[in-house]
């Protein structure tokens, strides 16, 4: 059963267009120059309940736009979309009680008060029993490792911990569809994978699905089952994880030190080389043309190996290489 | 936890038996249930909002103490107009009159809301995405927010204001005078809350909205009272002063606490809240039109 259904959806935006410096400003004064930006171009998916889906693509790409309009913040120009069985747009305040949204660089909870504040006066604003609040920070608390950071103000946490303490706001309603923006933005590893790990529990335990946006491969990878990937308000790219994985994730990158000088010839078919240095070398292979076997003995029959890393690409330059898949020109 | 379909409620509702064959008004009941959940969740958002403003509570102290500044000005520049009318009245209006009409002003400026400074807030920093993704009404959100926060500044206000007052011009109206003056105070705020809201939804189209504020708030200063009562206003400007909004906005509230009236307050309270029932129907209006214009920053 869809949670989500999304038909043709088109926005588009009037922005103002403003030379540089005193004389743009004053020009734009008089004069002003508007523009259209299409931030959504006919936009089609679906998601199934409790799915976890990700919507990837760069900066300037919809993804923003597209969960504003199913959260119902945003008006679309055209098109249809049906989240949980309302029109966002027409049914806002009905829709919210059944979703929880983050968006990463905005915050929720009151920052002048501690999160435990902020989580009870949702308690009322969802129409939540007090006693089944409690109850339910409890529980929260304990997914979220936030037990003994709920009587901090909020401006007293590390970005970290705030967006621990969002997240798990977010669900105090139990929603059945977790919409997060960037949720990862601007964290260290710890926090991300605290993050990570506590959303892949409320999935499995509560069943909540969870359409997620991020930049970070790492985010599509721990949490996601499939991933779209939309660039210029279009769907370039639409799989499982792990097809993803496995069609354009093949390549693997592998970073060696060495102890001593070692020789720079290091040809081997389907491995090109990114740096040679005397003391090491950084390539790329693809592991379905050349064996990893195959490149590690290569690799330490050079030399006396002190420190050996093998890494995915970057997601980045993958999406880089199927909009250019989809694009030729 | 609340029903897992909105509709769901409605749906077992029709399924009741009339409560005519019960003996149970059902229906009643749940409607009355829901209307106290939504009284507690608007109540909720306004008592966390005073605990907000008090946050630091020293800094909150202090700015209270602003409205002893103004007093002490109003005080030396009305003692020296009555010294240079040579009278002890003006229009009716004593000095001790003056400066408790002038405290009541301050008090309704100084804790009118800002409600068109927090959405613009919200409109730039994008963070209106979180207001309008919880299940509340939006102004609904803002006037509980406001009335929090402005209560707050009232009370303070007052606690510091009147012993100033009582030293400046000796003691204070009559209770009659505080309980019409704060009963029109109240429709002064909601008055004061609609047109700030009307501004505030400007943002949503330009994002800053602090010109127009101080456009509003001088019309407010000259055409409320605030500056001169408008009993002291040339006779033929006075009806037309009088039926507009910004009367009701201060010189109404003022002008009763210190000249108590039982026919002029019930005159103004009818007039102020016909003003507040064509102010909340525009308001409605642009509320509805600008929703859809809204573009959110970032992301």
């Amino acid at each position: 059963m869809s949670s989500i259904t999304v038909t043709h959806l088109q926005k588009t935006f009037k922005a103002k267009r403003k030379a540089a410096g005193l004389g743009g400003s004053l020009r734009a004064l008089v004069r002003p120059v508007y523009v259209s930006v299409e931030a959504v171009r006919g936009l089609s998916f679906e998601m199934e309940t409790g799915e976890l889906l990700g919507f990837i693509g760069p900066n300037g790409a919809g993804k923003s736009t597209t969960i504003k309009i199913l959260t119902g913040i945003l008006h679309p120009s055209s098109g249809e979309a049906s989240v949980l069985g309302f029109t966002p747009w027409k049914d806002r305040q009905k829709l919210a009680y059944h979703i929880g949204t983050v968006f990463g660089q905005r915050q929720q909870l009151w920052v002048h008060l501690p999160a435990v504040d902020t989580f009870r006066l949702f308690g009322r604003i969802y129409e939540l029993d007090d006693r089944d609040v409690e109850r339910r920070i409890a529980f929260l608390s304990e997914a979220f490792e936030i037990g003994d950071l709920l009587e901090t103000p909020v401006r007293k946490l590390s970005l970290g911990q705030r967006m621990r303490c969002e997240v798990a706001a977010s669900l105090l309603h139990r929603p059945k569809l977790l919409l997060l923006d960037e949720p990862s933005i601007g964290l260290d590893v710890v926090a991300k994978q605290h993050i990570r790990d506590a959303i892949r529990r409320m999935n499995q335990e509560e069943g909540v699905g969870v359409l997620l946006t991020s930049h970070d491969a790492g985010d599509l990878e721990a949490m996601c089952k499939r991933v779209i990937i939309i660039n210029h308000g279009q769907i370039v790219y639409e799989d499982k994880v792990s097809n993803l994985k496995r069609k354009h994730l093949s390549s693997k990158m592998v970073e060696v030190r060495y102890a001593e000088t070692v020789s720079s010839d290091f040809h081997l078919d389907g491995v090109e080389m990114l740096k040679v240095g005397h003391y090491g070398v950084k390539l790329r292979f693809d592991t379905q043309r050349t064996p990893v076997q195959q490149v590690l003995a290569r690799l330490t029959e050079a030399g006396d190996v002190v420190d050996i890393t093998i890494s995915d690409p970057p997601l980045e330059e993958v999406i880089a290489r199927i909009y250019q898949e989809a694009n030729p020109s | 936890m609340r029903s897992s379909h909105p509709n769901a409620v409605e749906a077992l509702v029709r399924k009741i038996p009339c409560p005519s064959t019960t003996g149970l008004d059902v229906h009643s009941a749940l409607r009355s249930g829901r209307k106290t959940e939504t009284m507690k969740k608007y109540w909720s958002i306004l008592t966390t909002q005073v605990v907000n403003s008090l946050a630091y509570p020293g800094d909150f102290l202090g700015r209270s103490f602003s409205i002893i500044v103004f007093m002490l000005i109003f005080a030396g520049l009305w003692r020296a107009t009555f010294a240079a009318a040579g009278t002890e009245s003006i229009n009716g209006l004593t000095f001790p009159n003056m400066l408790w009409y002038l405290l009541m002003c301050e008090v309704i400026e100084l804790g009118r809301p800002r409600v068109n400074r927090v959405i613009s807030e919200q409109v730039k920093s994008g963070e209106v995405a979180y207001i309008l993704s919880k299940p509340y009404n939006f102004l609904g959100y803002h006037f509980s927010h406001g009335l929090g926060d402005g209560g707050v500044r009232v009370i303070l206000n007052l606690l510091v204001g009147i012993p100033a007052v009582w030293v400046l011009a000796g003691p204070p109206p009559p209770p009659l005078g505080w309980v019409m003056a704060l009963t029109l105070a109240f429709g002064a705020w909601v008055l004061h809350f609609c047109m700030m809201s009307l501004i505030g939804l400007l943002a949503f189209l330009v994002e800053e909205t602090n010109s127009f504020e101080l456009i509003y708030q001088k019309a407010v200063f000259v055409l409320g009272g605030m500056l001169i009562p408008l009993d002291m206003f040339p006779l033929w400007l006075q009806p037309l002063a009088k039926s507009l909004p910004f009367a009701y906005m201060m010189y109404a509230p003022a002008r009763l606490f210190v000249k108590p009236d039982l026919a002029t307050f019930w005159q103004f309270l009818a007039v102020q809240w016909l003003w507040i029932a064509v102010l909340i129907g525009v308001l409605a209006l642009v509320y509805q039109r600008s929703v859809r214009s809204l573009t959110v920053n970032g992301g």
